[in-house]
């Protein structure tokens, strides 16, 4: 599993976010764009690409993308 | 138990009521600029009925049952059972189905089964009482569904207000030794069930002045919800709807040995157009196949499989043979699908409920 791609794959969710200014230290509920429906394609891309399920206390307890990131692999 | 066959069991029609009472999502008081439009975007949701001046969700069945033995042309005296599915009763401490049996005029020698429960509880439900008729103990039943949750929510909640309506539906089922098979799949995942739970007014947390105080003030918005209040963990009921209840309705086609892809009509539970959405790709199957009533009458919780049925699928149902893949989920946590076939039963467009 790849960060770089996952962070590609969290940025799809946005309506209008470039990867690019994604990092996997980025802080994500802090941006502008973040709000529930986000949340909730967080959740089904995760469940997707990834067939793993990832709960409301994991988005709340992971800050920045890297730790979502990590608790998906752990779950892998 | 998991799975369930039920045989000698047939579904003879299914009727829904709705409240006169429409809230629109366009005009909640606590959007800003362009908010409203996104939700309605997302939800599917533009409009819902809500019950007002003390209507309850039996109220709503009451009437759709009525209209059902009408249309059936069943005498009252021959039903000889009747089960009554909701998580929002009339009276704390009296099981609201001998309401409905008073109202309805039936007969003494009729059983009367509550069952408390949420969204998957018409397909819960039908699985308990239809397993009573099986054996023949029980000729002619009513299965009550309904809830009227409305008016226990909050009137700022912008994450639960915006979905939730309120409807009461009637199905009638008849023992019939030639009657398909109707199969079931049914789970529970209970320590994930906090996410949906309203946890004060009852005998574990009573109120007491000050939090009696606090949620009439909530109810009627005269209090902000604070921070984190919302009534439910939208994300983590998200997550289980998409994995959960797709699983289960595979599950259920094998075991039943029916394709899903030759299924007419596959009914989800309508929690939210999102929702019903990922789902249905989950699946793969023609979104056609997969009626939505979200527009008009937003998540009715545990009557939302018949209402869509109803609102949506009417011709279909009464005029020939449909096959049914439905999952109904939440509450609990749990879930339950169901495979059923019907031959040209009563089911009318959603009827209004009147006072008359």
């Amino acid at each position: 599993m790849d960060l770089q791609e996952f962070i590609n794959n969290f940025a799809e969710q946005f309506d209008d976010i470039d990867a690019s200014t994604l990092a996997a230290n980025t802080n994500f509920k802090d941006l502008e764009e973040w709000n529930s429906l986000v949340a909730l394609s967080v959740i089904a891309m995760i469940d997707e690409e990834y067939d793993v399920t990832v709960k409301g206390d994991d988005i709340r307890k992971s800050t920045t993308i890297e730790e979502l990131f990590n608790t998906v692999k752990e779950r892998m | 138990m998991s799975f369930l066959t039920v045989k000698n069991v047939s579904i003879k029609g299914v009727v829904s009521c709705v409240p006169p009472f429409v809230e629109e999502n366009i005009s909640l008081p606590f959007y800003k600029d362009g908010e409203a439009e996104e939700v309605i975007r997302s939800t599917g949701i533009e409009r819902r009925h809500v019950v007002k001046n003390g209507i309850t969700a039996s109220d709503l069945c009451f009437k759709a049952g009525s209209e059902l033995i009408k249309q059936l042309g069943w005498e009252k005296e021959s039903i000889d059972g009747i089960c009554y599915v909701t998580q929002s009763p009339d009276y704390i401490n009296h099981p609201t189905g001998f309401v409905l049996h008073e109202k309805m005029e039936l007969s003494d020698d009729c059983m009367v089964l509550d069952l408390f429960h949420g969204c998957p509880g018409w397909v819960v439900g039908m699985s308990a009482i239809a397993s009573v008729m099986s054996s023949g103990a029980l000729k002619r039943v009513l299965l009550f569904v309904g809830d009227s949750t409305t008016p226990w929510g909050y009137a700022n909640d912008r994450e639960s207000r915006p979905l939730f309506g309120d409807c009461g539906t009637a199905t009638a089922l008849e023992f019939n030794e030639m009657a398909a098979p109707i199969h079931f799949h049914i789970g529970t995942k209970s320590s994930d069930g906090w996410a949906l739970v309203r946890k004060e007014g009852a005998l574990r947390n009573p109120y007491t002045r000050e939090s009696f105080e606090k949620e009439i003030r909530l109810r009627e918005g005269t209090l902000e919800l604070e921070g984190n209040a919302d009534t439910m963990d939208g994300m983590s009921v998200f997550s289980f709807g998409i994995t959960v209840p797709p699983k289960s309705m595979k599950k259920l086609c094998e075991y039943a040995n029916v394709n899903i892809m030759s299924v007419d009509k596959v009914v989800i539970h309508q929690a939210n157009l999102f929702m019903v959405e990922k789902i249905v790709k989950k699946l793969k199957i023609d979104p056609n196949k997969a009626p939505i009533s979200l527009k008009e009458y937003g998540n009715v919780t545990n009557a939302s499989i018949p209402l869509t049925i109803c609102s949506q699928c009417h011709n279909e149902y009464s005029s020939g043979k449909v096959s049914t893949l439905v999952c109904g989920f939440g509450t609990g946590l749990s879930w339950g699908s169901a495979y059923f076939e019907t031959d040209k039963i009563i089911c009318p467009d959603v009827i209004i409920y009147d006072e008359k």
